[in-house]
Parts: C-alpha cells; structure tokens; sequence
C-alpha cells in the first residue's frame, strides 16, 4: 500500500514541480517592536524577563509590563523547543479570565521563538512594599492599607476558585498593586483548574508553592489537596504584611540525587513553633497523609500565635481571629476565601477602601527600570537562564529586593 | 472563565453558526484557487476529511494512551485551526500532531515533544520530520491562531454530572459517551455549547440507539480489541472506539430493551425543565445522523493520497 502511494505522488510532484510553493516558516503577524516602545527592563526569572513598554498606538494609553518567555534550551542557534507548560498555563488563564483583582493581560505575541505575554503595569508589588517598611528602620504598614490589600486579594482568590483556578504559588512577589492602590494577583504559570480529577493534581509538577508559603498538607504529601492551600498561603502574606517579615522562614531541603521529593522538615518545625504541634483531634485527616510518620520526632508545642501577633505589633483583636482561621492546620476547617471576606475584620470598624494607599502617607518608591538594558530581542543570551548573572549583575538592587522569592 | 462557559472565550470567540463556518472554508478554498494551489492538489470535502483526521488523531492518541478528554481538546484546536489556515498550507500530519502536543500539557497530561514526534512518525513515516523544532514551530503558528484560546469546554463533563440524575444505565451512560467521541467528527463543538451536545449525546443513546445497530458494521477498520473501561472512571477512560465498533459489541450480546413511554416522558421533562433547547438537540442529532451516512461510504484512501501527495508537493520536493 505504501509503495503504491509512493508511486503515485511522486508522479505527481515531478509533473506539478513548477507549482510547487514549499511552506514559508513561521512567522508572527504582529511585531513586538512595532506595536511597544520599551522603556526598559524590570527583572528576571527562570521563565524570562520583564520589561516596562508603552504603545506606540496613539490611542492606547497607559504603562505595560511586557514579559518575555525564552525558549526553553538556548544554545548557539536558538532552536524552537515547545513552549512550557507554565507558559502555556498562564496564556491560557489570563486570556479566559477577567477580575479587577487579577493582573489583566493585554494581548500575546509569538514572534520569533519567543513569548511575550503584554501585561497592564504595576508600579508596585507586596514584596517591595514589605521592603520599603522595614528598611532602613522597621514602620509598620498602615492599618487600612493592610486590610485594604487582604480584601483584595481575597476577593482575587475568591474569584479564581469560583472558577475552579488554583493559584498555587501565591506570595509576596506575585502580588501586584498598582499606583492606584489596586491590588492584581500576578504569575498564574502554576495555576490549574480543578474541576478536573483531583487525584491528577499530584501528577506532574510534584513541587507546588515557595515553600514558605506551602501548606501543611501539602508539606504532608498530600496528593487530594484542595483551594485551601492558596487560604494557607493568604494567611502567610497577611502576617508578612503585619511582622515585615516571613512568618514561616524555613530552609528548604533540596531534592536528593534520586530525584525524590523530601520532606520539608525544617519548613514544618518553623510552622509548629508558631502554631504548634497539630493532633489529630485538631486535625482528623492527617493520620493519611503520606509523610504523617515524619511527625513523630517534633517535640510537642503548644500554639504561641497570639504572642507572636502581639510581639509584631499587630493589636486587632478581629485580625488575630482571621490569621488564625486562615493558618488553620485541617484544610477542611481553614477559612474559603469567600468567609473570609465576611469576616468581621473586614465588616467591622472603617469602610474597606479599593485603594490601598487611601489615607496613608507612606510614599513608596517607583519600580526600578533599568533604561541602559532595554533591547528586549536581543538581550536573551545564551546561557543566562542558570546563572541569571548577565540580568543581576547589571541590577544589584533586584537581587536584595527579590531575595524573599 | 476557566470553568465557566458562560464567559468563556470558547462562547465568545468559537461558537459559530454554519453560515459562518461554510463562509470561512469557502473563503480558504477561493484563496487557494487563486494562488493555483486548488487544482494541483485537490483534496476530498471537509467531511471526508474530517473522518481522516479523526481518525488519525485517534490512532495517534491510542499510541500515547491518552484519555478522551485531551482528544477531544486536540480535534477542537484542529478545527478550529482549519477554519483560519488552508489545509493547503500545512503539512496536516505535522499540524494535528502538534494539536495533541498542545493539548495534552493544557490537559494536564504533557507529553514529552520528543515521544509526540516518535509516534506520529510511526504513524506518518517520513511525513513527521525528524527535527522536533518543526513540530515546536507548528506550535507557534497553532497558538497564534487559535488567539491563544487554549481552555476548551466540552460535552463530557455534562455527561458525567447528569447521569445520576437522569438515571441512566451505564449502558447509556457509555453509548451516549461513544457518540460524544463521534461528535468530534462534526463541526458541533465549533456550534453549540457543550452541553447541548452532552443532551444529544443522551438522546441518542437512551432512544435512538437501537435504530443505527444495522450500521453495527461501520468503521470495521481499526483496533477494537481495546478495553472498553467504564465511561464513568473520573475524567473518562482511555481513547475508545467509536459508536460504530461499540455498537457491533452491544448488537452482538444482547440488544437493550427499548426505553418505555415513561422513560422517554421522564428524560423529556428533564430536558424541557433544564432549559435545554429541543430544536438544537433535534439539529445536532441530524448532524450525527448523517456523519454516520457519510462514514458508511468512506474510506481513508482518497484522503489519505491527496494528503500524501500536498505533503510531497509543498515540503519534500
């Protein structure tokens, strides 16, 4: 049969050899540099880098923040390689969705080999913003600005699970606000959807979450997790906003030479410090998660949050109530993010104000952009993804600022 | 939204009406005459085709045993992707390849380039090249077009939600399964919303059934040794066979009763009640109906010659 069809079109392509167009490569309609004018670069991670732009289409106003994905391998020639599941995720994700509480995405350019995802710009984000509080002296962020920035966010997060999206990496650094006080949850390259079959969910990416943002369950190896886990991780940022610093600090232990996943001893030892030792009166279901024998050798602790909420200065009897609901150990109990945003510490007292700055007269600093090193199509060297020094060495200051990542 | 139809990009970018699919595929072909490409490579209908790229998408996700769901996602990227580009302006071996690459990391189940690209070239021999760039640059040209649209909602989830309170037998639940599968041969998914086709799907199995056993014999082709599974497994079992194999199994052992009056009054008021549109249910049934009108004649060797011969023509010349 083959040899028959091999027969016939190569009758075929000698007579038709005068017609024959061989296909052009691909090449993208729409050209970054045509459409932006960049400023300058923002930062960099694994995935890529960031650069401030503005358009260069007269009626198209305001600020973006261009981030540009580089394919996966790069050596001499840059080859193209699939794009990354992450990639894909957040193209996916940002496209179908639409919340005030979420980073809005402008469009999405593929042009040679590369990604650029064109995103509405935010001057600030919640790392910087803890930055700016505790340095150089230590100023506790405004009341109304926290509770301003946690409803937000929770209204965020409460818009993504009612669409059935798990962010999965919530943290300091992937919170934006913009100049406006508006509160934007960026970086959805690790969310999922969760209508799916939730025994998948372990599958694939076995590491979810900064580890000092992960929670307990998913320290515990829980393969059936839930939204809960983002709870956990607004339940860190809301006391990193209210101690300036990380509330769980641990050291993360690092994958073995078998590839096997550790447990996060240290990570869980800073958790029960805080919160103390979890029992199974408190927490029904820990007894079947997998690394449960793991918690045999930490000494029992009683919880000491509320110490540790007055020694940072927080005096809001109804916060107190709201972090502890939030850094609940059963994910079955922890606050949705839907009660969370009926709590009373956000019903109670003055009005929630969608402007985070509102009444506060911190002024915090711009996003530093760096206008030596704009040329967003050339400047993906090769062999810059491991090191990333070509990007820091060129900004000393991103380093100390991103160093909470 | 991710898990909400209603405000989905699939609604609001992808639900086409007829006139408007047969408008874009007329003004593919009208192009392609101009440029000369139409009368050096002819290529059989939409429809012949369809079922040849079905079935190579088929065959293909069998190779890497994928669920349906992938699948699915996989012939809806193609589809949709064929509306925007001429057929004659890809390599389609290397394109609906690439939509399965695409598919299974937005399904949450990638596959390695490199094992997409070994099995199609098991498949599709020296029509897949060996480089894995190329498929990786068919990505690019497949994202673009699709508008970076990549989260697809379909008929299955509906299926699985409504089978308790339907009460439908398994039988039913994975005969009206095996038509969701089929459906993905028609131009539906690019029609209706998906649970539209999930309603039809059910009405087909619950009472329509038993009038198509006599194409039992349809679609002899392929494996249908494979394991039959439950439909109801979470997220659907591995790639199945299609109606017309499933339907030779049940026609073999025993036929089902045919459903009673009360049944049929039972599930009608569930319809009427759901809201769901019975013009559009009677619509889609016809266009399964005559897909399998259309399956009874076919074969895969004209498509699978004119296919060849574009390939040689454009690329390996």
């Amino acid at each position: 049969m083959e040899d028959q069809i091999a027969k016939d079109s190569r009758a075929c392509t000698s007579s038709a050899i005068t017609s024959a167009m061989p296909l052009p490569p691909y090449t993208s309609k729409v050209k970054v540099l045509d459409k932006y004018h960049i400023i300058g670069f923002i930062s960099s991670g694994t995935y890529g880098r960031v650069y401030k732009a503005r358009s260069r289409h007269p009626g198209t106003t305001g600020e973006f923040a261009i981030k540009k994905f580089k394919p996966d391998k790069e050596g001499e020639v840059i080859n193209y390689t699939g794009i990354s599941q992450s990639a894909c995720r957040e193209m996916a994700l940002n496209s179908e969705l639409a919340h005030e509480n979420v980073i809005h995405l402008h469009e999405i350019i593929l042009e040679d080999k590369c990604i650029y995802m064109v995103f509405e710009y935010a001057e600030h984000d919640l790392l910087q913003i803890v930055h700016h509080h505790s340095h150089p002296e230590r100023r506790l962020i405004p009341e109304s600005t926290i509770r301003s920035i946690l409803w937000q966010l929770l209204n965020g997060v409460s818009y993504l699970h009612q669409n059935w999206v798990m962010h999965r990496d919530l943290k300091p650094a992937n919170i934006m606000v913009t100049a406006a006080g508006e509160v934007k949850i960026g970086d959805l390259g690790l969310a999922r959807v969760f209508w799916k079959p939730l025994a998948a969910l372990f599958n694939g990416d076995k590491v979810v979450v900064t580890i000092w943002y992960r929670a307990p369950e998913l320290l515990l190896g829980s393969r059936h997790y839930t939204a809960a886990i983002d709870l956990w991780a607004v339940g860190c940022i809301f006391a990193e906003l209210l101690a300036l610093r990380p509330i769980f600090k641990g050291e993360e232990a690092k994958m073995d030479s078998k590839k096997t996943v550790p447990f996060q001893r240290n990570q869980m030892q800073k958790i029960i410090e805080i919160l103390g030792t979890p029992t199974k009166e408190r927490w029904p279901s820990i007894t079947q998660l997998p690394e449960y024998p793991q918690m045999g050798p930490f000494k029992p602790y009683l919880s000491s949050l509320e110490t540790w909420y007055q020694q940072v200065g927080a005096t809001n009897k109804l916060g107190y109530e709201l972090l502890s609901g939030l850094l609940e150990f059963d994910p079955v109990k922890r606050l949705t993010a839907q009660q969370a945003l009926e709590h009373r510490y956000f019903t109670e007292g003055p009005k929630i104000s969608l402007n985070a700055f509102e009444g506060s007269f911190v002024e915090y600093p711009h996003r530093r952009v760096s206008s030596d090193d704009n040329d967003i199509r050339t400047s993906s060297l090769p062999g810059t993804k491991r090191s990333g020094l070509p990007d820091d060495s060129l900004q000393p200051r991103t380093k100390r600022v991103k160093a909470g990542e | 939204m991710a898990a909400n139809f209603w405000t989905s990009t699939q609604r609001a970018h992808w639900q086409l009406t007829r006139d408007k699919i047969a408008d874009m595929r007329r003004g593919l072909d009208e192009e392609d005459t101009t440029k000369g490409l139409g009368l050096v490579y002819p290529l059989p209908d939409h429809k012949q085709l369809q079922l040849y790229f079905h079935n190579c998408l088929q065959r293909l996700a069998r190779r890497l045993q994928l669920r349906q769901q992938p699948l699915a996602t996989a012939e809806t990227y193609l589809k949709r992707f064929y509306l925007k580009v001429s057929i004659r302006d890809t390599n389609p071996y290397l394109m609906l390849s690439t939509c399965v690459y695409l598919a299974c990391k937005m399904e949450e189940c990638p596959q390695h380039i490199r094992s997409v690209v070994n099995e199609a070239r098991t498949l599709f021999q020296e029509f897949i090249p060996t480089d894995i760039a190329k498929l990786a640059e068919c990505e690019f040209h497949l994202i673009s077009e699709l508008n970076s649209y990549l989260i697809v909602h379909h008929p299955y989830r509906t299926l699985m939600e409504v089978q308790v309170p339907l009460k439908l037998s398994p039988d039913e639940v994975m005969a009206a399964w095996s038509f969701l599968n089929d459906s993905y041969i028609t131009d539906l998914i690019l029609l209706y919303p998906p649970h539209t086709i999930a309603f039809t799907a059910i009405f087909l199995a619950v009472f329509v059934r038993p009038a198509i056993h006599t194409q039992a014999n349809l679609n002899a082709s392929g494996s249908t040794a494979l394991n039959m599974g439950t439909a109801a497994g979470a997220g659907g079992s591995i790639v199945q066979p299609s109606v017309g194999q499933s339907v030779a199994v049940s026609a073999a052992s025993n036929n089902p009763p045919n459903p009673s009056s009360a049944r049929l009054s039972q599930i009608s008021e569930w319809f009427a009640e759901s809201g769901v549109e019975m013009e559009a249910i009677i619509e889609c049934t016809q266009e399964m109906i005559s897909l399998y009108d259309a399956w009874e004649t076919w074969t895969d060797k004209v498509c699978r010659e004119s296919v060849a011969r574009l390939i040689r023509g454009r690329q390996l010349s």
